[in-house]
């Protein structure tokens, strides 16, 4: 290892770094920024997901019996849809249980007393393990003889499903946007440091030194850009997340967030990849546009 | 070791640069470039170092087709070639020491050898006690022979110098003069373009031409007017 080398390298990366320390400040500073945003996106995004994600575990199919259903074919409908694969739970609620239940639910509204026979049928209430199946699995168990209706809160099911999919869309295109709006800036400082250094970049190649080697330290120098970009940004999603966070719960009671699914670890790895690989895509670009001319 | 054939170069602003220059160069020669500003002597050396490509022509250096040379190997071209000029190119915020060594880190070298070639060429040309100093600190001369150095470290066979004089007074010229002579007496191959009289008159060496982009007259031990010393000029 030539020791004399790597000190020599990082010296000039560290002196072009420092020289024109108030445009790395800027850079960094916007970088950070939008960061910042980026992951209060991706923060939303997860706990909007996971909301969404939990709303619809809690979704249930009741199929409601025909009055008249004989109990064989109760029985068959049971060892039907206990043989589909895709539901997790089947149980039979009596009427007697309906009753019980909505009467529970609707105390002080609606007196059940006042009832003089009880006019619920009786129903499978029915688990399937994945949402986005819910609407083929209610539409089959509709078909069924004896069956007399099917009920799944449809509305709310399929306007989950389609939450999933525009924060899915909207959520690219958001990334995207960020993305390319940190990677102007840094591809901006760096072309005004390579703008700054022309004199010594046209030294360096009439001694000699290969294009790879004079872009390196831009490179390295983009690098950082992002980097400290990035550090910055999740240490301030850090403090956000320590103070902001429990007054929003508290603020919020009756939100569902389910942030479990985010793992601190992976979202602050990925800022900082977003943070590093933009910043060397940028500085690459920036460097090579001057080196070609 | 070098070599021009049929070299025209027209610049893109149509201005005819060269026109249909041949030159030869042999090895180990000291061969003046001569002309009024603007007659090609620097684009004729740039077409050397590669800054600038011909038009039309062969452009030949120690077997090497400049004007055919792929991008990549520009700088390998570099490394064999020193270059000097006339405004030093020196960067300021590094010492002659860092200047110098600069030219070889930048090729990727081992500091062994950075240790041991840098010293070398600072002596050679006298700078040794100042080579912690930074360039704002130095006088014109000391400058350009930093400059010299930083040519030289990497052991060239050519050294190319656009008008190392012209921003210096008569003595500092006259060192440098010197130093570029002992260099060429080591062997190496040297081409000065300048347009300072007294200097290629009081050196004797071969004298190009150039008028116009074209070679006039070439001349071995000439002056800088044609068969004619400054005296003769003087009083004549």
């Amino acid at each position: 290892m030539d020791w004399g080398r790597v000190k020599f390298f990082l010296g000039e990366v560290l002196r072009n770094f420092t020289r024109n320390a108030s445009m790395q400040a800027t850079a960094i500073g916007t970088v950070a920024i939008t960061i910042v945003l980026l992951g209060l996106f991706l923060f939303v995004r997860a706990a909007l997901a996971g909301m969404g994600a939990h709303l619809l575990d809690q979704i249930e199919i009741s199929a409601y019996l025909k009055a008249d259903a004989a109990p064989a074919q109760v029985l068959a409908i049971r060892h039907f849809l206990t043989a589909d694969p895709r539901i997790a739970s089947v149980t039979f609620v009596p009427k007697k249980q309906g009753l019980a239940e909505l009467r529970d639910r609707t105390k002080g509204v609606i007196d059940t007393a006042l009832l003089t026979e009880n006019p619920l049928p009786d129903k499978f209430r029915v688990k399937v393990h994945i949402p986005e199946e819910v609407p083929a699995v209610a539409a089959g168990i509709r078909r069924l003889d004896g069956i007399e209706n099917v009920v799944y809160g449809q509305t709310i099911v399929a306007r989950l499903l389609q939450l999933g999919v525009v924060l899915r869309r909207v959520g690219i295109g958001v990334i995207v946007v960020f993305l390319a709006v940190a990677g102007i800036i840094i591809s901006n400082t760096i072309r005004l440091t390579v703008f700054a250094r022309r004199r010594e970049i046209s030294i360096m190649q009439l001694v000699g030194a290969t294009n790879l080697y004079i872009r390196i330290p831009f490179i390295c120098e983009g690098l950082l850009d992002g980097l400290i970009g990035a550090l910055l940004a999740v240490g301030i999603l850090a403090i956000a997340r320590a103070t902001l966070w429990p007054r929003l719960l508290e603020a919020l009671p009756w939100v569902q967030l389910n942030t479990s699914a985010i793992s601190p670890a992976m979202l602050v790895a990925e800022l900082f990849a977003v943070g590093g690989a933009v910043g060397i895509v940028a500085s690459w670009i920036s460097v090579g546009r001057h080196l070609r001319t | 070791m070098i070599s021009l054939r049929n070299v025209s170069l027209i610049y893109p602003n149509g201005v005819h640069a060269l026109d249909n220059v041949n030159l030869e160069i042999a090895k180990g020669e000291f061969v003046f470039l001569v002309g009024h500003s603007g007659t090609g002597k620097s684009s004729l050396l740039r077409l050397l170092y590669r800054e600038a490509r011909p038009t039309a022509g062969e452009i030949i250096l120690d077997g090497i087709r400049v004007d055919r040379l792929r991008r990549q190997r520009v700088p390998a071209l570099r490394r064999h070639l020193g270059v000097v000029f006339q405004d030093y190119k020196l960067l300021v915020d590094k010492t002659v020491w860092e200047n110098v060594a600069f030219a070889m880190q930048v090729t990727g070298a081992h500091t062994r050898d950075v240790m041991r070639q840098v010293p070398r060429v600072l002596d050679l040309v006298g700078l040794s006690h100042k080579s912690r100093m930074y360039p704002g600190e130095l006088s014109g001369g000391e400058q350009q022979r930093s400059a010299i150095a930083r040519a030289l470290v990497n052991n060239p066979k050519i050294l190319l110098c656009d008008e190392p004089t012209g921003n210096l007074d008569p003595s500092n010229t006259s060192e440098i003069m010197e130093l570029l002579l002992r260099i060429n007496l080591k062997g190496t191959t040297v081409v000065v373009a300048t347009h300072n009289q007294a200097v290629v008159d009081r050196m004797r060496r071969r004298v190009v031409r150039l008028e116009n982009g074209r070679i006039v007259t070439d001349e071995e031990r000439g002056y800088y007017y044609l068969g004619l010393g400054q005296g003769q000029i003087l009083s004549g």
